[in-house]
């Protein structure tokens, strides 16, 4: 027997009329309908085409402090002081389906006395004999999970700061140690303080990528597009690694057409992810070996690729490295390592632009990362995944 | 003559660190931990730059930029920030105060030399 006819047979075994909903009369007597909505957690409001309260239940009474004299018939944004609070309705009114803001989608900051609170919303339509007729308009309070995101946010600066500073004295001192600005070093010495050395760049970019990771997480930055000329991004990613390269013996070549539109993007954020990709390059790369940063056109498409010589990927790793802590192990060059948080990054960064992210990899032979942005159309912006855009109201 | 460089620290180890790497390269160093002490310092012996820490004791490394780089007195020398504060709102906040550079924690000593050269060239 299936779910529905269970169902049937039960209101038929009541003597109740499934259509006309008879089963609330079930409610144990001093229950009903007004009990449930009045001891809501969250805010209800019933609105009508005009976006007018038509019905509030106790907690959006109190919350918002309007008995339902003052309320009735006063407009929800009035009433609330969420202006995008019309915006969300009328989306609904026009789609005549369901909204349903996650709490990363829109959550809503409103300041109530010295106390701020984020809520989370969901607007349903209400439809009378087949027409639209209004809206449900039901808010979540999510002002803990806000709390506790700051929480973690906070805990990943501190920890990140209490690591640098120790660090500052360890690498200044390692450095000039290897250098031998501090006197002689048995060979074996040496081969030690380079190990050190590796290990706390290695720790270093941890922090910084933790760093990274928890920022865009707790979606405290957005990725706004703006035109950003290529060039300018290209060199901006290439400067700080120039001279690096350089000691290494490596040789890093850009590789732009002469003409090239300007991309869509968010340019701290792209120069990151290029920087990244490059540094990640120098890492598998030995000295003699090349770094080709090529961007082309294609379409409404830039492609941005970051070719190295280096070590390459064994292919059953290929699809793994833009997972978050996963290091590929294999053929990687000696003090090379990381821990995986950077490609993860990388990609979250490209995908909020729109764009894509591959790698193409051979092993010994080399390995080409390859990123879309798209072209600067008009005015637009993209906004990452996690990202909030709060509204900020005072009550 | 030698250059002479203050520089604002509280961490020990971190004093050790940069004055072992300014040395090498022979500038002059005079140290002071904390805020306060490098506002005197300053009007005492007017250094050619400055090195400078953010979370400092008594006055902290903000306040102390914001008087050294309004008083016309002091706001020629150069100030550096060397911080372990990597957010970027902190960076601004040097930057909106007069700081000439912003440095994080940890640094390579070839990092802080050049930084360093493009002052005193």
């Amino acid at each position: 027997m299936n779910r529905r006819k269970i169902i049937d047979q039960f209101y038929n075994s009541e003597g109740l009329d499934r259509k006309a909903g008879v089963i609330l009369n079930k409610l144990p007597a001093p229950v009903n309908l007004d009990t449930i909505a009045d001891n809501l957690a969250d805010p209800v409001f019933i609105v009508d085409l005009k976006k007018n309260v038509v019905w509030l239940n106790k907690k959006a009474e109190d919350f918002f402090d309007a008995g339902f004299k003052q309320a009735g018939g006063k407009p929800i944004a009035d009433l609330t002081s969420i202006k995008k609070i019309d915006e969300l309705i009328n989306d609904v009114f026009e789609k005549k389906t369901s909204l349903k803001c996650s709490y990363e989608e829109a959550s809503i900051k409103v300041k109530r006395l010295d106390e701020r609170f984020f809520f989370k919303i969901a607007i349903n339509p209400v439809f009378h004999q087949g027409e639209l007729w209004g809206a449900l308009v039901q808010m979540t309070d999510v002002t803990r999970f806000h709390e506790m995101e700051k929480i973690k946010t906070d805990f990943v600066s501190i920890v990140s700061h209490e690591f640098r500073t120790p660090l500052t004295t360890i690498i200044v001192g390692v450095e000039m140690l290897k250098e031998g600005m501090l006197g002689d070093l048995t060979p074996r010495g040496k081969e030690v303080l380079e190990a050190i050395g590796s290990d706390c760049e290695r720790l270093n970019r941890l922090i910084d990528n933790l760093m990274e990771l928890s920022r865009i997480e707790s979606g405290t930055i957005y990725v706004e597009a703006e035109p950003v000329d290529v060039t300018d991004l290209v060199q901006e990613a290439v400067r700080p690694l120039k001279l690096q390269a350089e000691r290494q013996g490596i040789e890093l070549i850009t590789d732009l057409p002469p003409e090239v539109p300007p991309v869509a993007a968010d340019f701290n954020k792209s120069v990151w992810v290029l920087t990244n990709l490059i540094g990640n390059a120098m890492r598998y790369t030995d000295p003699g070996g090349t770094i080709t940063v090529r961007v082309r056109q294609r379409g409404k498409k830039l492609f941005f690729s970051v070719e190295d010589t280096g070590c390459g990927i064994p292919k059953e790793h290929q699809e793994k490295i833009f997972r978050k802590y996963v290091q590929v192990s294999g053929p990687v060059r000696k003090g090379a390592g990381g821990v995986g948080l950077g490609l993860a990054i990388a990609k979250d960064i490209v995908m909020a632009h729109g764009g894509e992210i591959w790698v193409d990899s051979e092993v010994g032979k080399g390995t080409v990362f390859t990123f879309t942005f798209p072209v600067y159309k008009n005015k637009e912006a993209v906004t990452l995944p996690g990202t909030d855009q709060d509204e900020e109201v005072d009550l | 003559m030698n250059k002479r460089i203050l520089l604002v620290e509280d961490e020990k180890n971190v004093i050790l660190g940069v004055r072992t790497c300014l040395d090498a390269v022979g500038y002059e160093v005079e140290i002071v931990e904390d805020g306060q002490e490098a506002l005197d310092a300053v009007h005492r012996q007017h250094p050619d730059l400055i090195l400078l820490d953010l979370l400092l004791p008594k006055v902290d490394g903000f306040e102390v930029l914001k008087v050294l780089k309004s008083d016309e007195a002091t706001n020629s020398i150069p100030i550096i920030v060397l911080s372990a504060k990597a957010e970027e709102e902190d960076r601004q906040r040097a930057a909106d105060l007069g700081a000439d550079n912003y440095m994080t924690k940890p640094f390579k000593p070839q990092e802080l030399w050049d930084l360093l050269k493009q002052y005193f060239s």
